[in-house]
């Protein structure tokens, strides 16, 4: 029999899969020349479709894209772009509208996205808004989150219960009973039908492409698709694989309205499903971990696998294990993590490790429950809120369907705040210049950076669902259908407004070096360093290496580690002292994304011998080479620890592990132990590397040789080969200050 | 006959006082955190200086003398000017514009590593109280509590400073910490005897039962060392058998079975470990102005060691291969 008539098992269409995966990466590494950000599973649109373009990002930094150029958005605004519910939702309808139909027949799942919507937002903000706030925001060198969109987390039962006919019904219903919201029922409408329309299109195509597809296993697939799909388009799935085709649908228009990638627990909610059909003998592993596997490429999305419910009973089930399995055997870039606890089923924290090893994709990633728990009750929420919100984005968590947070779209860069603390103490004639005087200049502008944040919070809660509601997300939550107002509008139960410090090594290691350099040693006259740092150490880097060989944050018992505590602490104070001035909470992380670059371009030398314009440090980390001669891992977990800002939000542990350390039984069991002790010291999230150091530094020389390799940057994970050269510096110097 | 502590200490340029003051303060060149191949789970290794062997292919050669040294890494250099005022033994000069050591100068006294901001000079053996030890130790405590791990006494050999060495366990098994030691156990057995009880494991390396071949290569007879061996199986102390793989010296299956038949009978013995030789320790020869003899031995291969452990195997015992 020719090959062509051959059934296919699963191995063989996720191998083709797998591959075709690769090809689309390469071809995104070609036209879109870096990625400094997730993967993603989009994938381009043809050719003929391509426009190349830049625009603000999700989180706040340009991004060079390629939209759909069949697409042109309609303006209800003399600036030129669109703003408010009904533009939004009836633009995106005629976006999906324009987006073509993507079927791999290998795949048990239709879907594949293009492009993003935000692309399309020109301007993305009505000029006649404008804040006042914006020149005090770039003095401290805040990314005020104004403007940003989703970073929070929707609950997805919600639409497997509802599917998308109940959903359009249950707009429809309250409509009625908020007549007066109608722009906003509109918008969300318009997104509802352009889905079903889109669905609509794909069983259409599916049932064409079974008509012409000869290899059996393939054209009964296509079959099933568009069965599976014609139902889908308005009812609500009634199988593990409907369930899984039904989140593609959702998590695709979520990314692509923008950017969302937050979803939650997958292994509590298809767990029903697996266990209905797995009984009823219907589904076998393989099945369920194929249909993982296609969701899993269609998107790198946040899940949390484990963890206890609200009762704290352990949610690990065979579900949890399967979705690791998928990735296992996908080895592309996922970003989901395992929360541990006390009560965490051991063999899935045993099973994440051994994969982390052998896979060496930075998957999975680990989630501390203590600190995240004990910390989110200090906001006034009882312990069981606090278990409920599970892991779903970079370095953050939210209660699904019912908490708005804009996680990871709010940062206070402490280097720059250090700067003017500095200048502000230098320029002033009156004083003396002292390590306390610059000490207490650095709190009071600190303070300050705090309150313009929140003042800029309530700038966007004020207007952004007048501007661009969430349309997506507001589908699957509590009470934003209902009430008729969109998420950032007081459409949820909850409102926790992320605020994160960034780059708190650089400014503890130059806390450390002044006070040793320049007050305890006199090496230095204030005046001398002032000097030095205007010049950018020019021709003085004795004086360069004297500041930065100072013991630094991270080792353990050194002033910068209590500097670095000091300057957290205060830092948490100045958030939770009030919320912000129309009441919103607020909650004190540390992150940095992989701004570092970015936040660095504003900030001139530094007194901890870094340059002027270099990267500060990232997120809580220390600086790479704070240990000279020693063997990190434990270091940072304990330093890290002692920076938790303690409200439920995290300060990520980056370790980036040697291959070689978890050989057998016990070397995992030391890994486990390591993830362990940090989370038992009060840590929250860990993202770990495993990565065999000559073969970073070759793919850092040439990308294109290692085109596979996968890395975690910071709270995602990418393809090392996707990276700007700059953001490839940085992990490599992480990497490798390790081992000298 | 057991050797005798007078020559211990005048190899070790000391006398009995100064070792009777290093329980106090000890020599230490290295404290390496979360070190996972130095006995059970997550452990801080303190490594000691001084050591009773001589072995040509050592891997820390800056362990080796008790007292402080100067590394140099000249590729560092930046020409700074640094060393060259604070020397008070002029042991630093510029030549053609290049930072020579004069070694022969050098009294280890440290004022230039002080200044050396670029990390040319490093004072390597640093004084330490057993308290400041602690502090470092117990930084991780809540590792060794997660994974069963502790401490690693290390060096050199712990016990050339085995007063401070004593002390210093005796510490950690008042907080309850793990205790394990790294040594070839050359040493009068009373020394070892003091600290088995401040210890929860002995690892000793034997390279090689063969005493002539074993004084060719280390300086020093092994009969010392096979003696401890024997009286270590009589405790019940737990005990794991090193043996460092050396090219040309003892990497033959007969020369393995030799020490594996000598532990065998060993009712303590937890496993038999072979440690491919390896030479990482290359740039510090370099750094400390020494001769490096092993520059031309080739690293074992993993089939060879895989075939030294499957003939130790064959004895009957439980043998661990890295």
């Amino acid at each position: 029999m020719a090959k062509e008539f051959l059934e296919l098992t699963y191995e063989q269409r996720l191998e083709a899969l797998c591959k075709t995966k690769m090809q689309q990466t390469r071809e995104k590494q070609e036209v879109l020349l870096v990625m400094d950000q997730d993967d993603h599973g989009r994938i381009l649109p043809p050719p003929e479709l391509r426009e190349i373009t830049e625009y603000m990002g999700p989180s706040g930094e340009m991004v060079r894209d390629v939209k759909m150029n069949n697409f042109k958005p309609k303006s209800n605004h003399p600036s030129g772009g669109f703003f408010g519910a009904k533009a939004c939702g009836e633009n995106f309808n005629l976006f999906l509208k324009a987006h073509p139909v993507y079927i791999n027949p290998m795949s048990s799942l239709a879907g594949g996205y293009m492009a993003y919507f935000m692309g399309y937002r020109n301007p993305s903000w009505p000029p006649e808004l404008a804040s006042n706030l914006e020149d005090e925001q770039r003095k401290y060198g805040v990314y005020p989150g104004i403007g940003a969109t989703q970073h929070f987390c929707q609950d997805m039962t919600i639409g497997f219960r509802l599917g998308w006919g109940g959903l359009l019904r249950k707009i429809r219903r309250y409509r009625k009973l908020n007549p007066e919201r109608s722009d906003f029922y509109d918008g969300l409408e318009q997104v509802v039908l352009g889905v079903q329309d889109w669905i609509r299109r794909h069983v259409e195509v599916a049932r064409e492409m079974a008509k012409k597809e000869k290899n059996p296993t393939l054209r009964r697939n296509l079959e099933e698709i568009a069965e599976i799909n014609e139902w889908l388009i308005s009812k609500p799935p009634r199988t593990f694989r409907e369930a899984c085709q039904w989140t593609v649908w959702y998590q695709m228009i979520a990314r692509m309205y923008n950017g969302s990638g937050s979803m939650g627990q997958i292994d509590v909610w298809l767990k029903p499903y697996y266990e209905r059909e797995s009984a009823a003998g219907t589904l076998t592993d393989e099945e369920a971990i194929f249909h993982l596997a296609c969701l899993l490429l269609n998107d790198t999305q946040y899940y949390q696998l484990g963890g206890p419910d609200g009762e704290g009973k352990d949610t690990t089930n065979k579900v949890s294990f399967l979705v690791l399995e998928a990735v296992h055997r996908l080895k592309v870039p996922a970003n989901i993590g395992i929360r541990v606890f006390d009560g965490l089923n051991p063999e899935l924290l045993r099973r994440g490790v051994e994969i982390m090893f052998e896979d060496k994709t930075g998957f999975p990633k680990f989630l501390g429950d203590k600190g995240l728990v004990e910390g989110f009750v200090k906001n006034g929420y009882s312990v069981k809120l606090a278990r409920q919100r599970v892991y779903s984005g970079c370095h953050w968590f939210a209660i699904p369907g019912r908490e708005y947070t804009l996680n990871d779209c709010v940062k206070i860069n402490f280097a720059k705040v250090f700067e003017v603390a500095f200048w502000d103490m230098m320029n002033d004639s009156e004083i003396k210049p002292s390590v306390d005087e610059l000490w207490s200049r650095f709190e009071k502008q600190l303070h300050r950076a705090v309150e313009v944040t929140k003042e800029g919070l309530d700038f966007h809660m004020k207007n952004m669902h007048k501007v661009f509601p969430e349309l997506v997300l507001d589908l699957l939550c509590y009470g934003t259908i209902e009430k008729g107002l969109d998420a950032s509008n007081g459409g949820v139960e909850y409102y926790n407004l992320c605020i994160d410090g960034s780059g708190l090594a650089t400014v503890a290691d130059s806390f450390a070096a002044v006070e040793q350099r320049v007050e305890k040693e006199g090496l230095l006259t204030w005046q001398q360093l002032a000097e030095h740092l205007k010049n950018d150490f020019k021709d003085a880097e004795n004086v360069r290496l004297m500041l930065s060989s100072v013991p630094r944050y991270g080792r353990g018992g050194t002033r910068a580690d209590q500097w670095a505590i000091r300057i957290v602490q205060a830092f948490t104070k100045f958030v939770k002292e009030k919320p912000t001035p129309a009441g919103f909470n607020v909650i004190p992380g540390l992150f940095s994304w992989a701004s570092m670059i970015s936040m660095g371009q504003t900030v001139g030398a530094t007194p901890n011998g870094r340059h002027a314009h270099a990267p500060i440090s990232h997120g809580a980390s220390p600086d790479p080479g704070f240990l000279r001669g020693g063997s990190a891992p434990t270091a940072m977990a304990v330093a890290v620890a002692s920076v938790q800002c303690g409200y439920g939000n995290t300060a990520p542990l980056q370790l980036d592990m040697d291959p070689g350390l978890a050989r057998g039984e016990e070397g995992l069991a030391k890994v486990e132990a390591l993830i362990k002790g940090h989370f038992e010291l009060g840590g929250t999230m860990i993202n770990m590397n495993v990565i065999d150091k000559k073969q970073i530094l070759e793919a850092h020389q040439d990308p294109s040789k290692y085109p596979n390799l996968i890395v975690r940057v910071t709270g995602f994970s990418a393809y090392f080969a996707s990276l700007s050269k700059n953001l490839r510096q940085l992990v490599v110097d992480r990497i490798l200050s390790e081992e000298t | 006959m057991p050797i005798r502590e007078d020559l211990l200490l005048k190899r070790n340029n000391c006398t009995r006082k100064t070792l009777t003051q290093q329980t106090l303060k000890g020599t230490v060149f290295d404290i390496q955190r979360f070190s996972v191949h130095d006995g059970p789970g997550i452990r801080t290794t303190i490594f000691l200086k001084g050591c009773t062997l001589r072995c040509f292919w050592c891997q820390n050669p800056e362990g080796i003398h008790l007292k402080p040294e100067v590394m140099f890494y000249p590729d560092r250099c930046i020409s700074c000017g640094n060393c060259l005022l604070s020397c008070p033994n002029k042991a630093h000069v510029v030549k053609d514009g290049a930072h020579i050591f004069l070694r022969e100068k050098c009294n280890a006294c440290g004022k230039c590593t002080q200044t050396c901001y670029a990390g040319t000079l490093v004072l390597v053996g640093r004084e330490m109280t057993v308290d400041e030890v602690m502090n470092e130790v117990l930084r991780d405590k809540v590792f060794y509590e997660t994974s069963g791990g502790g401490v690693t006494l290390s060096g050199g050999d712990p016990i050339v400073q085995h007063g401070f060495s004593w002390a210093l366990l005796k510490k950690c098994k008042k907080v309850g910490l793990h205790t394990a030691i790294e040594t070839a156990a050359n040493c009068p057995w009373n020394i070892l005897a003091r600290l088995l009880p401040m210890l929860d494991l002995v690892m000793m390396d034997i390279k090689h039962i063969d005493s002539e071949k074993h004084r060719n290569a280390t300086g020093v007879s092994n009969k010392v060392i096979l003696d401890n061996a024997k009286r270590l199986s009589k405790t019940r102390k737990p005990l794991i058998i090193r043996v460092p793989i050396i090219p040309g010296f003892n990497d033959t299956k007969s020369e393995v079975e030799a020490i594996a038949e000598f532990v065998k009978e060993f009712s303590n013995l937890e496993y038999l470990e072979l440690l491919p030789f390896h030479r990482l320790g290359e740039g510090k020869y370099k750094a400390l102005g020494l001769e490096y003899s092993a520059s031309n031995l080739a690293v074992p291969t993993k089939e060879k060691m895989r075939e030294l452990s499957e003939a130790a195997k064959k004895l009957g015992i439980k043998v661990r291969e890295n």
